[in-house]
């Protein structure tokens, strides 16, 4: 039988990568990420997790050793937080044009500087276009399904790539939730052990690597946009594999309360959390909002998102990143809503809220701010601005 | 769906099988600006280009007993030239030769 246990969202990766029997694991300290690595060195040490537990150099020596490491076709994991990503950033591309589907989890840290240690999903969304998966767990529940999804897609032979499998820092991988842990045959039935197309081996010899010509370049390039093309097939194929296997159902969009309404917060990670408390409360005064929440920003679920905020007069994009300088002048997130949107036959109207920046919670009074917003757009039949820095705006 | 000519194919990854002694999918002998030309009567193979070439262009044959010159992996660095005891290595300039690089139909 599976069991119910109480666990951190770092607890609950741990016993992901336990249930997917991973065979090297690197380790490199800096906070709240670390978590994880204390929990795989207590299982190594206990015999309960037949692992090769190295002790890398910094993020940069990390994410090479779990690239060897799987590339000689041992399903391999490593993990950081904030700028412990980005000190690694060199080696993201080549793990991903490689076609080496090693897994790093990511529990987010606010990039210096300052020194904040609070969550923000910056520093992983800085390495969105490297060419792997990425995507958000809103519970400790969802932390552990992701990270055996992930392994699951990104090893399938029409995949082939490395996956961040991305946490909120605290708010998921400290607070402890309820996390029904599968039976290791669950686990064996739907995630296939490990098998690399073109491992590094002694017996037949390859180069992995090598230096190419310009007029390459472009089909690698091809090749890693191929996969990502291919992707959300394989994704479809386990979401229903999981649901049968595991008993919890999930999509590219999870939508709550959304059957009625009229508008909607569109978020991914922790504060989803929250928000659907604020969605119940704001429903118990009659405002017809509802909760779509998306699961892979890579590869991003264009289609999806298209048909269904389509159906909505006003989206509210809650961002927990920033895009200094960009289109929107605030987060990435509705970067991508309103690219999905341009080309769909009725358009809502879509703003974009800055909201727990820094670590800051997103208190239910924010959200119910958010919605006056979106209140009053469909009440003026327009978008008077495409961000809201929430708690900080004068009124306008 | 993607339409890739045949010529321009890249193996997955570019993942290749490991070359024995050349690695024909990638010459990089083709930036070269002067290369080494070797006078056989001068040699008293002292072996110092082949010990010294830091891409191991040069390779002794030893049925002729003379160092033979990889043209498809030389960059012209022109160190074999610098450690020559005999004074049998010297360079010439790229452009002098038919088959120079610059004359290549795909430099690169």
């Amino acid at each position: 039988m599976a069991k119910e246990m109480v666990l951190s969202g770092l607890a609950a990766s741990a016993q992901a990568a336990k249930l997917a029997k991973i065979e090297v694991a690197c380790s490199y300290p800096i906070r709240p990420y670390t978590a994880l690595m204390m929990e795989l060195a207590k299982m190594v040490a206990n015999g309960e997790l037949d692992c090769e537990f190295i002790h890398g150099e910094g993020e940069h020596g990390q994410l090479s050793v779990v690239l060897g490491a799987a590339a000689a076709g041992a399903r391999a994991l490593t993990g950081s937080s904030g700028v412990g990503v980005t000190y690694a950033f060199e080696t993201y591309s080549p793990i991903a044009g490689g076609r080496v589907p090693l897994q790093m989890c990511i529990a987010d840290r606010a990039l210096d500087p300052p020194g904040d240690f609070g969550s923000e999903h910056t520093d992983a969304m800085s390495a969105r276009d490297q060419g792997w998966l990425m995507g958000w767990a809103e519970t400790p529940q969802e932390a552990l399904d992701n990270s055996l999804i992930n392994y699951r897609v990104g090893e399938d032979h029409r995949v082939l790539l490395p996956q961040f499998v991305c946490q909120d820092g605290y708010f998921v991988s400290h607070i402890p939730g309820p996390v029904v842990v599968p039976e290791q045959a669950q686990a064996d039935e739907f995630l296939p052990p490990y098998k690399l197309p073109h491992p590094l081996d002694p017996h037949h010899p390859v180069s992995h690597g090598p230096q190419i010509r310009p007029d390459q370049g472009t089909v690698i390039d091809m090749q890693r946009a191929q996969a990502h093309l291919d992707t959300p097939q394989v994704i479809k194929e386990a979401f229903e594999d999981f649901g049968r296997i595991f008993g919890r159902k999930y999509g590219f969009l999870d939508q709550y309360k959304t059957e009625d309404a009229e508008m909607v917060l569109f978020i991914q990670g922790a504060h989803a959390f929250t928000a659907r408390h604020a969605i119940n409360h704001l429903r118990a005064k009659g405002v017809k909002i509802g909760l779509v929440k998306l699961r892979f920003v890579r590869p991003w679920p264009t289609q999806e998102v298209a048909e269904v905020l389509s159906r909505f007069k006003a989206v509210g994009v809650v961002e927990t990143s920033t895009s200094y300088g960009g289109a929107m002048r605030g987060g990435n997130l509705l970067h991508e809503v309103r690219a999905s949107l341009y080309d769909a036959p009725k358009r809502p109207l879509t703003t974009s809220f800055m909201a727990g920046l820094g670590g800051e919670v997103i208190p239910l009074a924010e959200f119910y701010w958010m919605a006056e917003k979106l209140s009053s757009m469909i009440k003026e039949g327009k978008t008077r601005k495409t961000v809201y820095w929430v708690g900080y705006e004068s009124e306008d | 769906m993607f339409k890739i000519p045949k010529e321009k194919e890249v193996p997955l990854g570019c993942i290749t099988p490991a070359p024995v002694a050349e690695q024909p999918m990638m010459i990089t002998g083709n930036w070269r600006e002067y290369r080494p030309v070797i006078d056989n009567e001068k040699c008293n193979l002292c072996m110092s280009c082949i010990i010294f070439c830091p891409d191991a262009c040069w390779q002794l044959n030893a049925e002729e007993d003379e160092p033979v010159w990889n043209w498809k992996y030389c960059k012209g660095c022109l160190i074999c030239v610098n450690e020559c005891t005999s004074g049998a290595l010297s360079k010439a300039y790229e452009l002098d030769f038919e088959d120079g690089v610059v004359r290549l139909e795909k430099p690169f």
